[in-house]
């Protein structure tokens, strides 16, 4: 593959972003909404109810623990939404792809576009939620001012993840298994509702290979005051992941869409 | 005159089928330049060649002076397509779609929007969602579209298909003030009538091939035919509409 058809035009993929912002800002106070309202479920079903009878995990109020995993999951759901169902739908259903692609946008903006996009929307459901737990008085450390950067790079990851499952299925049906399969196990399963410490060592080497593991190792080392290596140690691994799938959405969108 | 499309041994399969099976042809500037046939002849697949939505498997084709496998955003920037199947943004009005055409070239859209809407007669619908159009006034829009970034060629693929014939002569009155501009037209139809009223040239494709090429006036002369209709049923043993 030539580099003309891998190497994205930031400008063109900005518009591509902007599109999808227009749109975003019309239709949020409808469809979209619910989704705000999630985590927080979540946070008070776990963190307040179960809360009550399991006082404290590691040192830390329970709630206080649910609350900064749950920042994370908002994300990830979030961006996983976006980038299967609603990116689908444009391929298929309403063809949007085809008109944009007929002007000097490229296949490579639109994948760097909805990635982007995908960050975009999973900060603002995820700084919202990380508002809540503030509000809550659930967070310690002055350092989660910086937890939006972090989710917008869990954002992409799961985006991109999102994506590019996206472009290797040929009906919607397969995203029962990757839901079912993937995204609801990470859920369940990556540290956010009890702490993997005192679990099997595979436990802990399954969970370095999966990605909301990470996140929410970093959105709870930000709440609760941080290491900044291994900070920065989960952010590398979030964005490695991220760009080295970059080349199979491109070539797969590619093949669908300009045969 | 310099030409506007050229095509040589162009070839695109998809898998086993040979949708376009090496064909020449070249588009003057200026000029309405149809593609007559039945559906299945390639007519489609040709468009997307010179569009850049459909990569081509071998031959050589030329856009406005411009190699359409390298140069695929050069090209884009100045052609204008509307394409057989309704792609509007269904998110967004009339005029945010237009709004919208001119973001993805990255030119201000200003002025030309509301041009381009007077043009088509859609001012009073600007705010209207494409689901609230009818599909005479949809396929404007499609039309307003390409047309956000003044481009030199327009492709449009079967722009009347499925129109009401007064939708349709609404269409052709546009087609014919663009082509009055000096706007290179390349367009497909399986209405013999309409390509002999607005194309200056034409080719006829059947199964992947062009079959002839002229203007309409040459061909009705060179076969003996009253008519375009009995032009392809003597070239092909077939009807337009099998």
């Amino acid at each position: 593959m030539i580099a003309a058809e891998l190497v994205p035009s930031v400008p063109a993929a900005s518009r591509v972003w902007r599109r999808n912002m227009r749109v975003f800002s019309k239709v949020w106070k409808g469809a979209l909404l619910p989704q705000f309202f999630d985590p927080l479920f979540y946070l008070l079903a776990l963190g307040f109810g179960l809360g009550t009878y399991l006082a404290t995990v590691n040192g830390i109020p329970y709630k206080q623990f649910v609350g900064a995993g749950l920042m994370s999951s908002a994300v990830m759901w979030a961006a996983s939404f976006e980038t299967t169902w609603n990116i689908f739908f444009k391929i298929e259903e309403t063809r949007l792809y085809d008109s944009v692609l007929a002007t000097p946008v490229e296949v490579q903006d639109v994948v760097l576009a909805e990635v982007a996009w995908a960050a975009t929307r999973a900060v603002i459901y995820g700084t919202t939620f990380t508002l809540i737990v503030a509000i809550f008085g659930l967070v310690d450390s002055l350092w989660a001012v910086l937890t939006p950067l972090f989710l917008a790079l869990g954002g992409a990851c799961f985006g991109m993840l999102g994506l590019t499952f996206t472009s290797l299925i040929k009906t919607m049906d397969w995203y029962s298994f990757y839901y079912t399969l993937f995204i609801t196990p990470l859920f369940l399963f990556s540290g956010i509702f009890y702490p993997l410490t005192r679990l099997p060592d595979w436990v802990h080497v399954v969970a370095w290979f999966t990605p909301l593991y990470h996140l929410v190792q970093i959105t709870r080392g930000l709440v609760l005051g941080p290491d900044a290596l291994s900070v920065l140690g989960n952010a590398l691994w979030l964005l490695v992941l991220t760009s080295a799938l970059f080349v199979i959405p491109v070539r797969a969108l590619r093949r669908r869409l300009v045969a | 005159m310099s030409a506007a499309v050229s095509a040589r041994g162009l070839v695109k399969r998809y898998g086993e089928i040979v949708a376009v099976d090496g064909i020449d042809f070249e588009v003057q500037s200026g000029v309405c330049f149809g593609f007559l046939g039945p559906n299945g002849a390639g007519k489609t697949t040709t468009m997307k060649a010179v569009y850049g939505l459909a990569q081509v498997d071998a031959g050589e084709l030329s856009v406005l002076g411009l190699d359409v496998r390298r140069e695929r955003r050069e090209v884009k920037a100045r052609i204008g397509v509307v394409p057989q199947e309704q792609n509007l943004d269904r998110e967004l009005t009339v005029r945010e779609n237009l709004d919208i055409q001119a973001l993805y070239h990255g030119i201000p859209a200003d002025g030309r929007i509301d041009e381009l809407l007077d043009f088509t007669l859609l001012a009073e619908r600007a705010d209207a969602k494409p689901g609230e159009l009818s599909g005479g006034m949809k396929r404007r829009l499609l039309i307003a579209r390409a047309l956000v970034n003044r481009p030199d060629l327009v492709v449009l693929d079967e722009p009347t298909t499925g129109l009401d014939p007064q939708a349709r002569i609404a269409v052709w009155g546009l087609l014919e003030r663009l082509r009055s501009e000096g706007v290179t037209l390349l367009i497909t139809t399986h209405y013999m009538e309409e390509a002999e009223r607005i194309c200056d040239r034409l080719v006829i494709m059947d199964e992947g091939r062009i079959v002839a090429g002229g203007t309409p006036a040459e061909l009705l002369e060179r076969y003996g035919e009253p008519n375009l209709e009995g032009v392809f049923l003597q070239l092909t043993g077939h009807g337009l509409r099998e």
